[in-house]
């Protein structure tokens, strides 16, 4: 079975992150292999290790991205393609969907896969949109695939409980991070993925975004609270009073 | 006249609080912009499609499209792509909102793509402005607010998934119309195999009106029993952090958090709960914030309208017996 993941580069939602003016200032510039979509590459890595295939990965990204697909092949990944886009091109998930479409239509994946989110927007939307793009069967936030001949088994996250659905391949799944633990390449991983193959191509034309960030701002602030001060049933009774005066217990 | 359609769920055959705030919100949202207020209901039979209809109508909804198929019984997300692409092509809105769920969050991006129009997902706040939709959204790990406009293409909808907490319901009844979408049968591809439930008790965490949720704090089944014992007396569903959840303690279904539920009880206890800002994205919302934690730097307690420095073995005891005196 072989597999295409799809895979963004985000800044390190860990490090020093201001707004200014509006906008974000990432002082490090760090940026990483969003989570979601290492995961979507590990358990690609684990199935076809065990079932037979390869792993090819997707980006859409400025130049400087690369190294986000270096670090996908180094995980293991066999090949990369990298759709290049200008430094300060601004994608929605539709133009982003649209990109992957154009390029993936025909490709013969039998599956594809890719984080459930983004790790810097949130959003959620690219994955199912592709589906739809090409016309897949998909099932989102999945924390477990197996695979069965040629259907995939997908044990997904739903609201009140996680829901297996097998899907006929070609399909399209979008992957939780609770999943796995994505591998940390090895040396010898690092090294290999310098002679593996990546595409490289130029996008000429974004589609027109139409969400737009006007500008990010700070979290509002909770009012502060207070501390319950006392021994442990001083404590109980001061906040079960208080609860009760609030009419909430 | 242009219309708002507002998706309502069902959960255990009632409508979910987060879709009542989301009606509510766009009830307020069609009177400003001189819309009607239409609501969509998916159900797996008649019966519960009359009744979410009928409740629909108590906040306000002045026509509920109802879409009666044992294919809703579970989420499967083709039938429901299928019948809100069939609704919003009868219902023409300009906007449809949502409340942010997994099983909204399965199916968004497509029916964006579906239907031809703009979506913003997961906003903590949303307004029309100018001929577009402009939300707050949580981005880089809920650390920042990203103020964002969408712009949809002439005749199709900006779609807009909401977290709960974000408004209040409020009920305000009209006499409307109910109209029957039927289902056009087409065999899904994929096919359920077998649903997993998670959560004990039936406690709904999203829609719950108190909840206890444990954190890292929670190492052992002593520590854990003391969590339910006191989600017990309280009517409370239990929710948990990733980071304990990660431990195998609690299940994946009482995640709180960006990554899990976003909830917003009238009470949330912290239990053992370090308040980390992604946990924190999640539970914010909440009314009153109790928190147990033994270290006083935790930054829970810069959220918590009540801060408990204390040993959760014996502060936890002390509530639960003092609950227990105080509703005897």
């Amino acid at each position: 079975m072989n597999f295409c993941v799809c895979i963004k580069q985000v800044p390190d939602v860990s490090a020093p992150i201001q707004v200014r003016g509006g906008e974000l200032v990432m002082d490090a510039g760090r940026v990483v292999l969003n989570a979601y979509d290492a995961s979507a590459i590990e358990e690609a890595l684990v199935l076809t290790e065990e079932h037979g295939g390869e792993v090819d990965v997707l980006l859409i990204g400025p130049e400087r991205a690369t190294e986000t697909i270096r670090k996908a092949l180094a995980m293991g990944a066999a090949r990369g393609t990298h759709l290049v886009v200008p430094e300060e091109a601004e994608l929605d998930s539709a133009a982003v969907s649209a990109l992957l479409a154009r390029h993936l239509e025909g490709k013969g994946y039998d599956v594809i896969a890719t984080g459930k989110q983004a790790q810097d927007t949130d959003a959620g939307l690219a994955g199912s949109m592709l589906a739809e793009r090409l016309g897949l069967p998909y099932a989102t936030n999945a924390v477990g695939l197996a695979v069965e001949d040629d259907v995939l088994v997908v044990t997904r996250q739903g609201d009140g409980g996680q829901e297996v659905i097998a899907l006929p391949t070609p399909c399209l799944v979008t992957c939780s991070n609770d999943m796995n633990d994505p591998r940390i390449p090895k040396l010898k991983g690092v090294m290999a993925a310098k002679k593996k193959p990546v595409e490289t191509v130029a996008v000429d034309e974004v589609p027109a975004a139409s969400v737009r960030v006007l500008r990010y701002e700070p979290v509002p602030q909770r009012e502060p609270g207070e501390t319950i001060e006392g021994e442990p049933a001083e404590q109980a009774a001061e906040v079960v009073r208080r609860l009760h005066e609030a009419s909430v217990l | 006249m242009p219309t708002i359609l507002s998706f309502v769920a069902l959960s255990n055959g009632q409508l979910t609080r987060a879709s009542l705030e989301v009606l509510t919100r766009c009830r307020a949202l069609a009177a400003e912009q001189g819309a009607d207020l239409a609501a969509v209901v998916l159900a797996p039979n008649a019966g519960a499609a009359g009744a979410a209809a009928e409740a629909a109508q108590r906040y306000g909804a002045q026509t509920v499209y109802t879409v009666a198929d044992p294919a809703f019984e579970h989420a499967l997300n083709a039938p429901v792509l299928q019948a809100l692409e069939a609704v919003i092509e009868k219902a023409q809105p300009s906007l449809v909102a949502f409340p942010s769920t997994e099983g909204v969050k399965d199916v968004l991006g497509a029916l964006a793509v579906r239907t031809g129009g703009a979506v913003v997902a997961d906003v903590a706040e949303f307004e029309m402005k100018d001929g577009g939709v402009e939300a707050l959204r949580p981005v880089m790990a809920a650390k920042f607010l990203a103020r964002t406009r969408a712009e949809a293409a002439a005749g199709t909808p900006v779609l807009v998934s909401v977290r709960s907490g974000s408004y209040v319901a409020e009920e305000s009844p009209v006499a409307g119309t109910v109209e029957a979408v039927a289902l056009e049968s087409r065999r899904p591809q994929q096919t359920l195999r077998e649903v997993v439930a998670g959560v004990a008790g039936g406690v709904d965490l999203a829609d719950a009106r108190v909840v206890v949720a444990a954190g890292r704090g929670v190492k052992d089944d002593a520590a854990r029993r003391l969590v339910e014992e006191l989600a017990e007396v309280t009517g409370a569903a239990i929710g948990a952090s990733r980071a304990v959840v990660e431990t195998g303690m609690f299940p994946a279904t009482a995640q709180i958090g960006q990554t899990g539920k976003v909830v917003s009880p009238e009470v949330y206890f912290a239990v053992g709960v370090s308040g980390a800002i992604q946990h924190v994205a999640g539970m914010s919302n909440s009314r009153i914030i109790v928190a147990v934690n033994n270290n006083a730097d935790a930054p829970i307690f810069d959220v918590a309208t009540y801060g408990l420095v204390g040993d959760l073995y014996e502060v936890l005891p002390a509530l639960i017996a003092e609950i227990k005196n105080s509703s005897a």
